[in-house]
């Protein structure tokens, strides 16, 4: 390979880098910017700050509420996920069961269809079949954290599969020679090894979750509305609420930034379900 | 050793769920699909009426029109992701100071909910606010409007769509690059191959594998995009970016006729399905080892 | 849908692919499907059953199940 001046590198991605970072920073100059000033010459560097957005946001007992419910869902879908996953993953990977090649690619079609599609199935099962007397799952925090499984449940088990081949067998296999239970087994043999694997999973499947936004919109009114979902009503036919909506868009990025920081290496074999290593 | 029951234990309340919200809704929206359905009607009945939905489907021009747009949607931006992500994990192979922090902002629209990328481009191109038609105006006084115009609102939908994903094809081929071995590559330039006598015919055959990997991947979810084009667009103008996930959103959704609804539903996974299978069983299956 | 070779005949079949029972159905109502939609679509107005169309899959499914 030919020697290259380096600055030549440096500045191509220097200007990639721009172009990468200037939707986020524009999300950020709109959302600190009163609403009188959107509508004149746009201004590349910000002169003054105007919290009046983020105190309105935070003051919103609604908004409160939706970010709220963003966080219970997604935690608890991701620890929910992360065990069951794990557990599945466990079984698959040390049992003889029939056909468990067929169960791994059958989870991961789950993940492929389209969410579209399956919006309307949930919403007639949701409102008129997964009911109990009076209790339907719809509009409820454990109805989206149990529809989140649909396309995390598979991530999850995809994402623990290599972890868990890579500890040995014969670690557990000689700790049931020595009586131990298989729940014993799983617990202070397998879990710790697998823990680096399980918290990769964990962060990820927190941030999809997170991040997710038609489910919510389609199977929520107002109980387990998250703060994707609250984003878009600040677009109405009568005006948007440019700054509210930039706002809502900070507070959504910023958690999912922070996660991202702590998994960035894994982050391609997440999207890729590891077909193509990161 | 273990025992079968316990495996099938520990599996069970996995296969439970996905069967519930997986599985069970696919064949419940599939025998839906088969009735002539509407609860708000003054018959709320279902009433099984063969394939009449499916016959007014391949007549329904707005949703043909949104399998087209779609089609068309998912080449374009495909194409230019990978196009663009080669280059840029070429660019990325040379060693100079920075690198991984290069990387890292390279990678950060990966994260961002595409609700959020909607809408921070929604905030960059809606006309009198929006700095991409402010810039263009006054450099080159080209007037770009989404909301009228179909061609920009397509457009901008595309290059939006190439901000969010270009990071993954450029760190998945990051990832094939560097693993090729360096001595063919050696030989040929000894033997006197050009620049793209070596691309053609060492560096494509090595990377295929990850290189279509890739497409299918994205393919598949530019097939599926909704959030960030509902967002940006609506849909709009028209039906200019009514992509199928946006039209079952807007148009089929809100209106009470679920047996039709169910039978777009079920030709879109349809459509899905084949692709997927056909690019699977095609270009990956014989290539790659088996899961 | 594809990957589990191992548990079907492998005998050579007409199919460019290695298949397996499954995929072989899999692929008979994937042409099933596409076959009906078209038929829906271009031949049922001139008059000709949609039922004709459910033969015809019918026969060339049969055929790929037990010659693919």
């Amino acid at each position: 390979m030919k020697r290259r001046n380096p600055w030549i590198s440096i500045t191509v991605w220097t200007a990639i880098s721009f172009l990468t970072l200037f939707p986020i920073y524009w999300l950020f100059v709109i959302s600190v910017k009163p609403a009188v000033d959107l509508f004149s010459t746009p201004e590349l560097l910000l002169k003054s700050f105007y919290w009046d957005n983020y105190t309105e946001v935070l003051n919103n007992p609604t908004l409160r509420g939706y970010m709220l419910n963003s966080l219970i869902i997604s935690s608890c879908n991701a620890v929910l996920v992360t065990i069951l996953g794990f557990l599945a993953c466990y079984a698959l990977t040390r049992f003889e069961l029939a056909g468990k090649e067929s169960i791994f690619f059958w989870t991961i079609t789950n993940r492929m269809a389209p969410p579209a599609v399956f919006l309307l199935p949930l919403f007639l099962l949701f409102t008129q079949v997964y009911r109990i007397g009076d209790f339907s799952l719809a509009d409820t925090k454990l109805g989206m954290i149990l529809v989140y499984c649909t396309f995390n449940l598979p991530f999850a088990i995809w994402t623990l599969r290599p972890t868990l081949d890579a500890i040995p067998r014969e670690l557990d296999e000689a700790a049931l020679v020595d009586g131990a239970t298989p729940w014993k087994v799983i617990s202070h043999i397998v879990f710790p090894l697998a823990r680096p694997g399980i918290a990769v999973t964990l962060i990820l499947t927190w941030v999809f979750a997170w991040n997710e936004y038609l489910l919510a919109a389609t199977l929520t009114n107002f109980n387990a509305r998250t703060l994707t979902t609250g984003l878009s009503e600040y677009v109405t036919t009568t005006g948007t609420a440019w700054g509210v909506m930039a706002t809502i868009s900070v507070f959504t990025l910023i958690p999912a930034l922070i996660v991202f920081s702590l998994v960035q290496r894994h982050i391609v074999a997440g999207l890729t379900f590891g077909a193509v290593k990161g | 050793m273990h025992s079968k029951k316990l495996g099938w234990l520990l599996l069970s309340p996995t296969l439970l769920i996905l069967g519930l919200f997986g599985v069970f809704p696919f064949l419940y929206v599939l025998w839906v699909s088969f009735h002539e359905w509407n609860p708000f009607a003054a018959n709320p009945a279902k009433l099984f009426n063969w394939a009449e939905n499916y016959r007014k489907l391949v007549f329904d021009s707005q949703f043909l029109a949104s399998l087209g747009v779609t089609f068309a949607f998912a080449v374009f931006a495909v194409g230019s992701e990978i196009l663009l992500g080669y280059f840029l994990a070429q660019a990325f192979l040379k060693d100079f100071p920075g690198k991984a922090f290069f990387r890292t902002i390279h990678t950060l629209p990966l994260i961002m909910a595409p609700i959020i990328v909607g809408s921070v481009w929604k905030l960059m191109a809606t006309p009198s606010i929006g700095v991409i038609p402010y810039i263009l105006k006054h450099t080159v006084g080209f007037d770009l409007n989404i909301g009228t115009s179909a061609v920009a609102a397509f457009t901008i939908t595309v290059i939006m769509d190439i901000w969010h994903w270009t990071p993954l094809v450029t760190l998945t081929m990051i990832a094939a690059l560097v693993s090729l071995p360096p001595d063919p590559f050696e030989q040929a330039q000894i033997d006197g191959a050009g620049k793209r006598q070596i691309f053609w015919h060492i560096t494509l055959p090595m990377i295929r594998p990850a290189l279509i990997a890739t497409v299918f991947i994205r393919l598949m979810d530019a097939i599926r995009t909704v959030d960030e084009v509902l967002m940006l667009t609506g849909g709009g103008p028209g039906s200019a970016t009514r992509y199928v996930g946006v039209h079952i959103y807007k148009e089929v959704f809100p209106r009470t006729n679920y047996g039709y609804g169910s039978a777009v539903s079920i030709v879109v996974l349809y459509l899905t399905i084949v692709i997927c299978w056909l690019l699977y069983v095609g270009l990956i299956a014989p290539r790659v080892r088996k899961v | 849908m594809s990957n589990q070779p191992e548990t079907g005949a492998r005998r050579p079949g007409f199919l460019p692919i290695e298949t397996n029972w499954f995929d072989r159905l899999f692929i008979a109502v994937v042409i099933w499907v596409a076959l009906s939609l078209l038929w829906l679509r271009l031949i049922e107005p001139l008059g000709l059953s949609i039922w004709i169309a459910t033969a015809i899959s019918a026969v060339v499914g049969a055929v790929i199940i037990w010659r693919g």
